[in-house]
């Protein structure tokens, strides 16, 4: 008998990074290419604003687009409100809101 | 009688000035919005307009507001002004005395040396005065050849870099009053008259130099003084000397309370015209003392919006703290002019986002006071737990509006130039402070405090900072300290609490209610950013801590045992380089709070 936890397990996949295009992923490396020093810590996730209201995950999203996987991203970014925590937990200290805005600047169409 | 073909230059100049100034004008006056026109009419005839004349006296003419930063500063900006002025008012009353009615064209009263020889009854007085008054003019032309070199002896740490087109337009306005007295003290020298100043220059040429000499170079000297002017008038619209009639209109729109809006308009052309690049702002620009960014100051970003040259990384690069705004001594309104560049750039209408607002509330329980603690204040948990002290000891029926997750104020997304988005959230959150029917709104985060005063609609909800809030339980006997005036205090004023909403005061009463506040260096309107204004998203981490670092370093010459300030962001920045102890003001309150009995 199986109980709904309301998590299940991931579906096995892979992330080929020669055969993604990631033509916008070196735009956005080439603008900030301090996000290449991310440690993949989460503490922009743990203090997100938008991600206590809603599923949206920076760390996620901001590494798949590194990895060449754009599908969904702008529109998860269209969640964030920029406010900034993120930036000031970084260990980092990677400019995230930046991030952010370059995520939507290569990825969207403004 | 009134005409010789050297003036041909300064009527063409001249023609060409008016035409282009008034064209101008008139289609930017055509262009503003509906409302703003509807302003005009209704300003016109009540005391906005005296109020704008008395103004324009004080600002255009006299330079006030820079005499009041740098009296020798402010002498060469007077002079050159006023003293200019007055020799056109003079000169056109010197002319009506020895014409009386009779019509005289322009370039008779400019040129009425020249047309004067043949006049007879020279009245000596004239003459005296019209050469007090260009010395006056010489000698603030002198002092910004001097401010060229030494501009520290004039206040100004910076020069503005200038154009080309600044740089012929200079040339020509430098030109104009050495020849004007080269050209005066040759006639004087060859037809005799003229007052203390070119009479004797005038004797000591028919000294040194033949006379035949002096009559060739008669003529040639009037060409080249009527050149420069007529140089000067045709380059003035195309520099940054279009500011000196600019400034006028701007004064007078401004007092009858048109402002700059979210997006572009023509009110802005005012704005963007009347800068006269006198660079005041640049000395004012942390980013160019602590990080050297030397394109990026108000005077290069209007001058960049003013060529249409205008890039994402100079309006992006600005902390907004308000510095340069409050030493502009034309009042242009900088800050809302760069966020509107922003947006121009950046604004992207989108209905779809935000969907996530709808029903979003989980905000519990009731009270008259509402607070929002803002985003910022969530990673100062000292703050949070502090006001909950200060509210339970006072009594008060608070509603926390975002303790389980809110949505943040929309000023982080305007800053950026995201207006639509940032209105999403105006409207959410205006929603749910009037579904929990709070008559005050209190805010611990100054960037909050800005957007709830200036970009929602709370009408019937009184919107106070904490420190305002504190301020009034103590006054109200609500809550009482424990004064002592070994504690020594030191306070930052956040940009966004002091330029941003103009409350230095209620911070500093409820420090001085607990003990001792030792000012900084720069404090008041006058003081420093933290560094991590979220208007800059160019800067990147190091240089928000050098600038931090210069600011802890005041802070911590005070000598006071704690380092006090009102911002959530603030007391982030000033952590990071401080070893001496930041804390919020809420905190300080908290821990000097007398229990009751």
């Amino acid at each position: 008998m199986a109980t709904n936890f309301g998590f299940s397990i991931s579906k096995p996949r892979v992330i080929d990074v020669d055969t993604n295009n990631l033509k916008k992923s070196n735009e956005i490396l080439a603008a900030l290419p301090e996000l290449q020093s991310c440690i993949g810590c989460g503490s922009c996730t743990a203090s997100c604003t938008a991600g206590n209201l809603t599923s949206y995950n920076f760390r996620k999203v901001h590494t798949l687009v590194r990895r060449g996987e754009y599908a969904g991203a702008y529109e998860e970014m269209n969640k964030c409100m920029l406010c900034g925590k993120c930036r000031l937990l970084c260990p980092r200290g990677i400019n995230t809101r930046r991030v952010v805005m370059l995520i939507k600047k290569c990825l969207g169409d403004f | 009688m009134f005409y010789s073909h050297f003036c041909i230059p300064f009527i063409v100049g001249t023609v060409i000035l008016f035409v282009t100034i008034l064209y101008r004008y008139v289609m930017w006056i055509a262009d503003l919005p509906k409302s703003d026109k509807r302003l005009i009419v209704k300003g016109l005839f009540t005391t906005a307009t005296l109020r704008s004349i008395w103004e324009t006296i004080r600002e255009s003419l006299l330079h006030v507001s820079i005499f009041k930063r740098n009296a020798l500063l402010g002498y060469m900006h007077c002079s050159l002004a006023f003293g200019w002025f007055l020799l056109i008012v003079v000169g056109w009353i010197e002319t009506t005395a020895y014409m009386g009615a009779e019509f005289v064209p322009l370039q008779g009263h400019v040129f009425f040396r020249y047309f004067a020889i043949g006049i007879d009854n020279h009245i000596v007085t004239f003459d005296h005065i019209m050469d007090a008054l260009l010395l006056f003019v010489l000698s603030g032309v002198a002092l910004a050849w001097f401010k060229r070199l030494k501009s520290k002896h004039l206040g100004m740490r910076k020069t503005t870099k200038h154009t080309i087109g600044d740089r012929i337009a200079l040339s020509f306005l430098w030109f104009i009053f050495p020849t004007r007295l080269v050209a005066e003290s040759i006639t004087a020298a060859v037809y005799g008259g003229g007052g203390f100043v070119t009479a004797n220059i005038g004797a000591a040429l028919n000294n040194i130099l033949p006379a035949s000499l002096l009559t060739g170079a008669f003529e040639p000297i009037w060409w080249i003084y009527s050149c420069a002017l007529g140089g000067f008038f045709i380059a003035m619209p195309h520099s940054r000397y279009m500011h000196i009639f600019t400034e006028v209109p701007l004064i007078f729109l401004r007092n009858y309370r048109l402002r700059v809006r979210q997006s572009q308009s023509s009110y802005d052309n005012f704005q963007v015209q009347a800068c006269s690049r006198c660079g005041i702002c640049i000395d004012a620009c942390q980013l160019q003392s602590q990080l050297g960014h030397n394109n990026v100051q108000s005077v290069y970003f209007l001058r960049d919006r003013r060529a249409n040259s205008l890039n994402m990384n100079v309006a992006s690069d600005c902390l907004m703290c308000g510095r340069c705004a409050d030493r502009c001594p034309v009042g242009i309104d900088l800050n809302s002019l760069r966020l509107n560049s922003r947006a121009a750039m950046r604004n992207m209408p989108n209905e779809r986002r935000y969907n996530y607002f709808n029903a979003l509330d989980r905000s519990t329980g009731e009270g008259k006071v509402g607070y929002f603690a803002g985003c910022m204040t969530m990673l100062t948990p000292h703050t949070l737990t502090a006001m909950q002290t200060i509210f339970t000891a006072a009594g008060e029926d608070v509603w926390w509006a975002d303790r389980d997750g809110g949505v943040c104020c929309g000023r982080p997304l305007r800053l950026t130039g995201e207006t639509d988005s940032a209105n999403k959230m105006v409207q959410y959150n205006t929603a749910l402070f009037r579904k929990h029917g709070i008559t005050t709104l209190v805010t611990s985060c100054p960037i909050c405090l800005k957007t709830f005063r200036e970009d929602y609609n709370l009408e019937g909800i009184e919107i106070l900072h904490h420190s305002q809030y504190i301020l009034r339980l103590i006054n109200s006997g609500k809550i009482s300290l424990q004064h002592s005036d070994n504690k020594t205090f030191t306070y930052h004023d956040p940009c966004e609490l002091g330029r941003g909403n103009g409350i230095y005061d209620e911070p500093r009463s409820v420090i001085t209610a607990i003990g001792t506040l030792i000012e900084p260096k720069h404090h008041h309107r006058d003081s420093l950013c933290c560094g991590s204004s979220l208007a800059n998203t160019v800067i990147s981490d190091s240089e928000q801590i050098t600038i931090s670092s210069s600011l802890t370093l005041e802070l911590e010459a005070t000598g006071a045992k704690t380092l006090v300030t009102a911002c959530p962001l603030c007391k982030k920045a000033l952590g990071r380089t401080t070893q001496q102890k930041i804390v919020d003001l809420s905190e300080i309150v908290a821990t000097n709070l007398n229990t009751k009995p």
